[in-house]
């Protein structure tokens, strides 16, 4: 898949950190801080130990190039990696390597020169169990050690380091020809201003390192490390190769979340304590490419980087490549809100959304994604589409400028919303038409392209009969939707219209402070964050910034339709999203108003404030209620703009459901014309159950791929009382 | 497990009683015994079995 190539290579989360890339020795900062952060300094000495060699004199020696490239450098101070490093050595509880039992190996090294790059090569080889023979030209190991340090403290440090390992060491013998001797391979390390003994003309097996090619000590003992590396791989293979050393990295500095804090210092000036070792790690970012991880909400839940999650969906999509368990992010899949923030926030602009879209079609069009997780959502888009649908020119006129297109969750929420907006379009475009569908989002959601190419050439049969109208929208999703896949069609957002006409805000307040939520569908309309804004404070209100708007704005919930796939998850988003300050909101989506209403959040829709319409209080209506919403809409605007009768449908007998039971209807998402179908379908066919001791009938049908189960109690002259209800996706197969 | 509910069948007038029943979910089919009814088979299933076994074994399947 093109889509997930683009997300494993252009990810920067497995990118060393600045410091490790600056450091000779590659060390894993990361991985050591984090230890040290832990207070597992013994564990954090291991690290440091197996890195460079002989920790001891690295300690004592090391010059801290990455201080120059650390990420606090101007923020308190880079991290104080050297007094680290001591500290690890100091407090760790056992200071000698590790013990490799492994066999002797038969190939023969010669090193020549015991300074510290030399015992270095020879410390990796022998850990291995090669055996190596040391020749070197004076009486003493160490080389220039000499000059930088006392003598007690790096022999003591080699002498630690070698204690399990064994090899031959040549005192006094220099060597100016290697021709003649037997070994497999060579490392040619003589010091500074000594001889190559023909290294540099790259002679096969033969390999130089150390003060003899200019490097500092550090480089010196890293050079020898690393050379280590590549003549067992020529050993092994015949192969020549360059010992690896540092590399770049494609980190970036933006992203990084620096919080500025003053570097410790150690209180006896040349030493830090535990306590001030632990300070001084926790300053420490560890940098890394996790923006996504800490802003998308889906990424942050799942604790899955983009890597991550194109490896399980692959193994989703082709079930054949993994054995057992292969449908590992179906659920995943169908989570996502397609919010946009992943992009958003990513330095690659890696676009983890899309992605799953994509997957989310493929995994629809095999028939391998459950239509339990989408089938209510694109019942609902149906009821819009057809019971609920309008597509009208206003009276005496045969073509329109402009459409009003609310959206079908605007006159759900409220179709006083709808009403007075058309009335407000219409007072100053009087050729307004107004179109009452949905924009085909949840087929979008679901990935199912033959339902979604159905709505939409719907809208554009209705577009052409209204004239080929300019589209004005109150809800960003449908203006995001049409940009998408109708983009012929030329639209603005009601509140840029309702701005520009000067409307003046119906309701006052007092200095009330507020926040406005942005929907994320409006993340890149900057213009509308403006008018809403601007609209708010001419309201009275006094606005605080929320940390997640405008081009950060994260998801209500609502995007994607993610309730029924993974109800935990949409219930954290609609926490976090309540809770990013405690001032009441005032959004411009119906979802994110009534979504916040329901959790108990004091929401205004911008439409309350300029009609005066429902207070911040309002309670959210229940699914039932969104449908009733819609079809009293339709009524209703056909009765007001067009002057026509219009009778909304009797169900018939009258039901009768308590609150409490409304509640939890709605909590399951059960709609209660669906229970009405059931019940009829009872009392019709006669196919029902009598519970005798509790004089009540149960009985169920299949809606859809849904089964409802009801019970109920026929009440003489008042209709029926509907005791319970539920449903079940698993199908009862009673033939 | 609560106590069974005594149900009759409102068509044939007969009580229900326990009996293997069949079900399936994306592709997979399974059964287990339930109220029906002995003459045309209507089935009871109670909220108690949708809400825990039946949600359970929904939810395995679609993770399958």
């Amino acid at each position: 898949m093109e889509l997930a190539n683009g997300l494993v290579a252009e990810c920067l989360q497995n990118e060393p950190a600045f410091c490790s890339v600056e450091c000779p020795f590659n060390l894993d900062v990361r991985d050591f801080i984090g230890k040290v952060q832990q207070g597992r300094l013994s564990v954090a000495y291991k690290t440091f130990q197996y890195a460079v060699g002989f920790p001891g004199i690295v300690t004592a020696l090391c010059g801290e190039p990455c201080k120059q490239v650390c990420a606090m450098k101007d923020s308190g101070g880079a991290i104080s990696m050297q007094l680290l490093e001591k500290a690890s050595v100091d407090f760790a509880r056992n200071k000698d390597p590790e013990q490799y039992n492994m066999p002797p190996k038969d190939k023969k090294i010669a090193i020549i020169g015991a300074g510290i790059s030399g015992l270095a090569c020879a410390l990796r080889l022998t850990t291995k169990k090669y055996n190596v023979t040391v020749f070197e030209k004076s009486d003493c190991i160490g080389g220039h050690l000499y000059k930088l340090l006392s003598p007690e403290l790096f022999l003591k440090d080699i002498e630690r380091q070698f204690k399990y390992e064994r090899y031959t060491l040549n005192f006094n013998t220099d060597i100016s020809d290697i021709g003649n001797l037997e070994y497999d391979a060579f490392y040619v390390a003589t010091g500074k201003g000594g001889n190559d003994l023909g290294a540099a003309s790259g002679k096969d097996g033969v390999f130089m390192g150390g003060s003899l090619t200019g490097a500092d000590t550090m480089y010196a003992i890293a050079q020898g490390l690393n050379t280590a590396a590549a003549i067992e791989k020529y050993v092994k293979t015949g192969i020549m190769t360059r010992p690896e050393g540092p590399s770049g990295t494609k980190l970036l500095r933006e992203g990084l979340q620096i919080i500025s804090c003053n570097t410790v210092l150690p209180a006896n000036g040349n030493a830090f304590t535990k306590d001030e070792a632990l300070a001084e790690a926790k300053r420490c970012l560890k940098c890394a490419c996790n923006a996504c991880i800490r802003y998308s909400p889906l990424m942050n839940y799942f604790r899955k980087f983009p890597k991550r999650i194109a490896e399980e969906v692959e193994v989703t999509i082709k079930p054949m490549t993994l054995d057992g368990n292969g449908t590992v992010a179906t659920r995943l899949i169908s989570t996502c809100n397609h919010c946009g923030l992943c992009k958003e926030v990513c330095p690659k602009n890696i676009d983890v959304g899309e992605f799953l879209l994509q997957s989310h079609r493929t995994m629809h069009d095999q028939g391998a994604m459950p239509w339990a997780f989408h089938e209510f959502y694109l019942r609902d888009m149906d009821f819009s589409n057809h019971e609920a649908a309008l597509a009208r020119l206003p009276r005496g006129y045969d073509k329109s400028r402009y459409v009003f297109f609310p959206g079908c969750q605007l006159g759900a929420s409220d179709p006083q919303y709808v009403i007075k907006s058309y009335q407000f379009l219409i007072e100053r475009f009087p050729d307004t038409a107004l179109m009452l569908s949905c924009c085909g989002a949840p087929a979008h959601w679901a990935g199912d392209e033959a339902i979604h190419d159905k709505a939409l050439a719907q809208i554009k049969t209705d577009f052409i009969k209204l004239g080929n109208p300019k589209a004005i929208f109150a809800c960003s999703t449908c203006k995001q939707m049409f940009q998408r896949y109708l983009p012929e069609i030329e639209s603005d957002f009601l509140y840029n219209v309702m701005a520009a006409k000067g409307i003046v805000p119906a309701r006052k307040f007092k200095e009330k402070i507020v926040s406005v939520f942005d929907p994320c569908t409006s993340r890149y309309e900057s213009d509308l964050h403006k008018t809403i804004r601007e609209m708010a404070i001419g309201a009275g209100f006094h606005l605080e910034p929320l940390p997640m708007e405008g081009n950060l704005a994260q998801c209500c919930s609502y995007g994607g339709q993610v309730a029924i796939t993974y109800p935990p998850y949409a219930d954290n988003l609609v926490k976090t999203g309540i809770e990013q300050n405690n001032n009441p909101y005032i959004t411009y989506c119906a979802n994110c108003r009534d979504i916040f209403a329901a959790a108990g959040k004091q929401t205004w829709h911008i439409l309350d404030i300029l009609f005066d319409l429902g207070d911040e209080n309002r309670v959210s209506p229940t699914v039932s209620e969104r449908r009733y919403n819609r079809l009293r809409l339709k009524h209703q605007v056909i009765k007001e703009f067009w002057k026509e009768t219009s009778i909304m449908k009797n169900p018939g007998k009258e039901l009768f459901i308590s609150q409490e039971l409304k509640k939890k209807l709605n909590k399951e998402l059960i709609i209660e014309s669906d229970i009405y179908t059931v019940i009829e379908n009872c009392e019709q066919s006669g196919r029902k159950l009598f519970d005798p001791e509790a004089g009540t009938f149960s009985g169920h049908i299949q809606i859809g791929n849904m089964t409802y189960w009801v019970e109920y109690r026929v009440k003489q002259d008042f209709g029926i009382e509907l005791i319970n209800a539920y449903g079940h996706r698993m199908k009862i197969e009673e033939t | 497990m609560s106590k069974i509910r005594k149900l009759i069948c409102y068509q044939c007038q007969r009580e229900l009683e326990l009996k293997k029943t069949d079900f399936t979910y994306l592709g997979h089919s399974f059964f287990t015994e339930v109220p029906r009814c002995p003459e045309c088979g209507q089935v009871f299933i109670s909220e108690e079995l949708v809400k825990n076994r039946i949600s359970e074994v929904e939810m395995q399947l679609e993770d399958k």
